[in-house]
């Protein structure tokens, strides 16, 4: 008993750091599975929030009877929404790990790494690629010094998403509405040869942010 | 620089897939979002289902908000599209409702006054949530001088928990500690009135 009154509070905490915006991922995960799975905490959340309208005005006063029908509405529709992904626009660190692993010295170690990939002739040919590209530049640690990085990280990118097609994953094939596709790698590998002299990569901004290349979790 | 989003965590959530999250936003931002489509149509019935369209749409088009600006800024402008383009297809829709209505007129007795509050409020809604705010009001004069200030500093105010400790010279962790007390005191004093009838709701 005292321990569902010690969840419930840790619970109830979290849901108030959470509604000011003061909680961290973890926490945020969990709140997030409180409002999922129970029910007192979808309440509870309401009332706070209704208290703080309150607080700054009154004519938002309003009831829970009214409050819920309008989230049991809008959860209806919902319900009949394909479920939005916006994978992170990719900061430097994410183009790091990717081109650290591109150093490791064994091809296992750079199929291990990215196996998701590795499906048949693909992995033949990013391998491939991967090789050559280790040779063009080294990893660019502080962002400053990023004529380079920016080159890099649109190449990385660009290979990265040119496969996901293939791969039905969802984080990295609806990214801001844009499906990468297959054509955009046919060129870049007839056009890779030509990077050894090329300072900076034509590739348009939008590609870039529109690109994560983070490895779905095991 | 302006106070980081607090809503930034949860928007992150629906991006990575949590429908449920948004449900969270939704409830946070209902009542604002009503009040401001209602200050824009007229007509007090249209009022839930164009907000309900709004948070659809703020839903479908959460990919293209890169935290630009505020979750609520781009809420609130969607909000504005939704009652726009609901307003212009009224007035599309206004010849043949005028005719409907006047025929309609000829057989009914007692036409619909103007300001009958018919979305989804009665009167004794209404009242209800006087009461709500009533004692809100009560709530926050009943708390300790510490724990009014720090919810008054976080939701009036608009500081962070870092500016709050700041302020009150106290740990942040007491900052949070004290807004959650605040918001339970309050929630307690609550309850009757918010709790009428016991089964699912949320």
């Amino acid at each position: 008993m005292s321990d569902n009154l010690a969840t419930n509070s840790a619970s109830a905490e979290r849901l108030s750091a959470l509604s000011d915006g003061e909680l961290d991922a973890q926490g945020t995960l969990a709140a997030c599975a409180d409002w999922r799975d129970d029910e007192s905490a979808r309440a509870r959340w309401h009332t706070y929030r209704l208290i703080g309208d309150v607080l700054r005005s009154e004519d938002l006063a309003s009831t829970a009877d009214r409050d819920s029908s309008f989230l049991l509405a809008v959860r209806a529709r919902l319900a009949s929404e394909p479920v939005v992904l916006a994978p992170e626009p990719m900061p430097e660190l994410k183009v790091e790990s990717i081109l650290s692993s591109f150093d490791a010295p064994a091809v296992g170690a750079i199929n291990r790494r990215w196996r998701w990939l590795a499906q048949g002739a693909v992995a033949a040919g990013f391998v491939a690629v991967a090789g050559s590209l280790t040779m063009l530049w080294a990893p660019v640690k502080n962002a400053d010094t990023s004529a380079s990085l920016a080159a890099a990280a649109p190449v990385a990118t660009q290979v990265i998403n040119s496969y996901t097609p293939e791969l039905n994953e969802p984080q990295l094939l609806v990214a801001n509405g844009q499906v990468m596709r297959d054509p955009r790698l046919d060129r870049y590998l007839a056009a890779h040869k030509q990077f050894a002299g090329a300072a900076m990569i034509g590739v348009p901004s939008a590609f870039v942010r529109s690109a994560s290349a983070e490895a779905p979790k095991p | 620089m302006n106070a980081p989003d607090a809503d930034a965590p949860l928007v992150e959530r629906v991006k990575r897939g949590d429908v449920k999250a948004f449900e969270m936003l939704v409830v946070k931002y209902q009542r604002r979002i009503e009040r401001l489509i209602g200050r824009m149509v007229r007509d007090v019935d249209l009022v839930p289902d164009i907000a309900q369209e709004t948070f659809i749409r703020a839903y479908r088009a959460i990919p293209k908000f890169r935290g630009e600006s505020a979750f609520y800024t781009w809420l609130y402008r969607i909000a504005v599209n939704t009652a726009k383009k609901a307003m212009g297809e009224l007035k599309r829709d206004l010849l043949v409702t005028e005719s409907a209505r006047a025929s309609k007129d000829d057989e009914d007795d007692a036409p619909r006054a103007e300001n009958d509050a018919t979305d989804g409020e009665t009167p004794e809604s209404l009242l209800a949530s006087k009461q709500v705010a009533a004692t809100v009001n009560s709530a926050i004069d009943a708390l300790s001088d510490d724990l009014r200030q720090a919810i008054t500093l976080r939701e009036i105010e608009g500081l962070t928990y870092e500016e709050i400790a700041e302020l009150m010279n106290c740990p942040i962790g007491t900052v949070r500690s004290r807004i959650f007390r605040a918001r339970e005191a309050i929630s307690l004093r609550l309850k009757p009135l918010l709790d009428a009838r016991q089964g699912h709701r949320w």
